[in-house]
């Protein structure tokens, strides 16, 4: 194999790894505006409470007080932010997104949950402070090697989990009686109601599940983003992106225009610089809906979660 | 003449704030505040009058205040033919914002908006040669001598701002922004030409902004690119709602609380911001029309 087509293996596989990190945080997105067509602004905060989550979990619950190796210690990590997106998400969809459904406009809710966003972020400053935490994950120290091509043991589990995640959704959608009900709801909330289905409740039900999803992601971006109480705002506009790309509340859009971005970054980093990532996929993004105004892959208005 | 009353009472209250404001601090954020006005004014045509979702208000602010501090720097000009310059360069980049405006809707756009300031702060950051990047330029002079003379020169500018715009919102104009932001394909089915209108208002949003932003880097004496953050977006989208977007009053009652409010809470110290967003959260739930159609309503109950 050439020099070139290593490199641009490498960075494939770089730019997949990076991908599945934003698709874990855009999926929550799309999925919240597939159903309620609403936007979450706080779920860039869900997304670095769950680092911090996961952060003291892993280095001082499971490894100091349960005593369990650092490599388990890290697979619960996950699962804990996992639970604590899912709280927030409850806690949002009753302080604000139940309150101000009925009222049924766009822009409420929108700013709602900016103030919910600065409300969590000053909590972390004042809790954990402004200086960025070392989070290092025990897979990331493993490193594989295929010929010329090196990747850590950290990417796989990255694209490992968020392929199980996506993977469980699907099957949720498609094959439970509740995933068929939310289905149901994001068609149409007036008819799903009217079918005996309760709307509330599984909106309810879909901010939890994509909070839940921002909670893990963050888990998983920890060790690889500068932790601090305003790491989540660094991740969260290209996660916008994704969702743009993908076509606001297509499930598939999103995972194909995250791993897409994802790609795009690392070879960005390569021949670039990485001070210009943001630069390059916004550009990207504006030049797209010149050509495409609903996105790289079309909003299929149908049946889009 | 009811008008005309409250406009001469503003001026007069303006004239009068840095007689009951005395100590510096407290006038510097005087001049904040009436910069406030200015961008919330600008924001609340193009969202409260024109009903177009643009969480992008903060690179026309930025562009405003880059341009020409670059142009009186780098160029010697002068300030206030920089600023010209400069106010109608936002114009313009705002002209290029509704192109998108046009194609776009409800969050597509607000994404969009979103997408280019962000793209305007990290080329403030990497287009270094220019801008000088995160270092920032520094050692700004202001416009006029001193604080109080600052205040009255944005707050007498945002007050004939504030008039035109009135004036605007009754004309015959205003209800074509209205039916817009309503219905748009009724509104084209009338005869009205949306993409026309969206970009005038977008233009006009823009070059306000970009007003603002002229005065500001003479005001903190430096320029940095994180003065122009998206939060900045959303501080401005915060102030139209809070204090009721599509009514003239109400972004300038938005302003002058958000912009005093988070002073008031410093006593607070790291609980500060931390009340703020929950003060934000709070308003949107409790008073949908802002503060504006509170009141109103409030009144309504008390006859």
């Amino acid at each position: 194999m050439g020099d070139l087509a290593a490199l641009i293996v490498q960075q494939s596989l770089n730019g997949v790894y990076l991908g599945c990190l934003y698709v874990m945080v855009a999926l929550g997105l799309t999925l919240i505006y597939g159903v309620l067509n609403q936007i979450n602004f706080a779920h860039a905060d869900f997304v670095t409470v769950g680092a911090f989550t996961a952060f003291f979990a892993a280095t001082r619950l499971a490894t100091k007080v349960l005593g369990v190796p650092d490599t388990a210690a890290y697979l619960l990590s996950i699962v804990a932010a996992f639970g604590m997106g899912a709280l927030l998400g409850l806690a949002v969809n009753a302080a604000v997104f139940a309150p101000l459904r009925e009222r049924g406009d766009e822009l409420r809710p929108l700013i709602a949950t900016i103030g919910v966003s600065v409300l969590l972020e000053n909590a972390q400053l004042a809790l954990f402070g402004p200086i960025p935490y070392q989070f290092d994950s025990p897979f990331a120290r493993e490193t594989i090697r295929i010929g010329r091509i090196f990747f850590t043991g950290q990417s796989v589990l990255v694209v490992g989990v968020s392929a199980l995640a996506i993977g469980a959704l699907y099957a949720f959608l498609r094959f439970t009686f509740l995933g068929k009900a939310l289905r149901a709801v994001a068609q149409d909330r007036e008819t799903a109601g009217l079918m005996g289905i309760n709307p509330g409740l599984l909106i309810g039900l879909t901010i939890v599940i994509a909070s839940a999803l921002a909670g893990m992601a963050g888990a998983m971006l920890g060790p690889v983003i500068v932790l601090s109480p305003f790491a989540g705002a660094s991740v969260i506009v290209k996660a916008f992106a994704i969702v743009i790309i993908g076509g606001f509340g297509n499930l598939q859009g999103t995972i194909i225009a995250g791993i897409f971005v994802g790609v795009i970054e690392a070879f960005t980093v390569q021949y670039l610089g990485s001070g210009l990532i943001d630069l390059v996929v916004f550009v990207l993004l504006l030049a797209m809906l010149v050509v495409r105004p609903t996105g790289l892959i079309a909003e299929r208005k149908e049946e889009n979660v | 003449m009811r008008r005309a009353a409250w406009l001469l009472g503003a001026a007069a209250l303006i004239g009068a704030l840095p007689w009951l404001i005395t100590t510096p601090y407290w006038r510097g954020i005087l001049v904040l505040c009436a910069m406030n006005v200015l961008l919330a004014l600008a924001l609340n045509l193009v969202i409260g009058y024109t009903g177009q979702l643009n969480l992008g208000q903060s690179a026309f602010f930025a562009i405003g205040a880059y341009a020409s501090t670059i142009l009186i720097k780098s160029y010697g000009w002068n300030f206030w033919l920089a600023s010209f310059a400069a106010v109608l360069g936002a114009g313009f980049l705002g002209l290029a914002l509704a192109a998108f405006a046009v194609r776009l809707r409800g969050h597509y756009l607000a994404i969009a908006s979103l997408g280019f300031a962000v793209i305007t702060y990290q080329v403030l950051v990497n287009w270094e040669r220019v801008t000088e990047g995160v270092r920032g330029i520094y050692g700004i002079a202001p416009p006029v001598r001193d604080t109080v003379a600052l205040f009255y020169l944005v707050a007498a500018i945002a007050l004939i701002v504030y008039f035109v715009l009135d004036n605007l919102v009754r004309s015959p104009v205003g209800d074509t922004l209205r039916a817009i932001r309503e219905d748009e394909i009724s509104a084209a089915a009338l005869g009205v030409n949306s993409a026309l209108w969206k970009a005038f208002a977008f233009g006009v949003g823009a070059a306000i902004a970009g007003l603002a932003g002229c005065f500001y880097p003479g005001f903190v004496g430096t320029l940095v690119p994180d003065a122009f953050n998206i939060v900045e977006s959303f501080t401005m989208m915060a102030m139209v709602i809070v204090g009721g977007m599509g009514t003239m009053v109400g972004p300038v009652i938005g302003a002058v609380v958000l912009t005093f409010l988070p002073e008031l809470l410093r006593g607070f110290g790291e609980l500060r911001l931390m009340i703020y967003g929950i003060a934000l959260t709070l308003v949107v739930l409790f008073m949908p029309g802002g503060m504006v159609q509170a009141w109103t309503a409030l009144r309504a109950r008390w006859r």
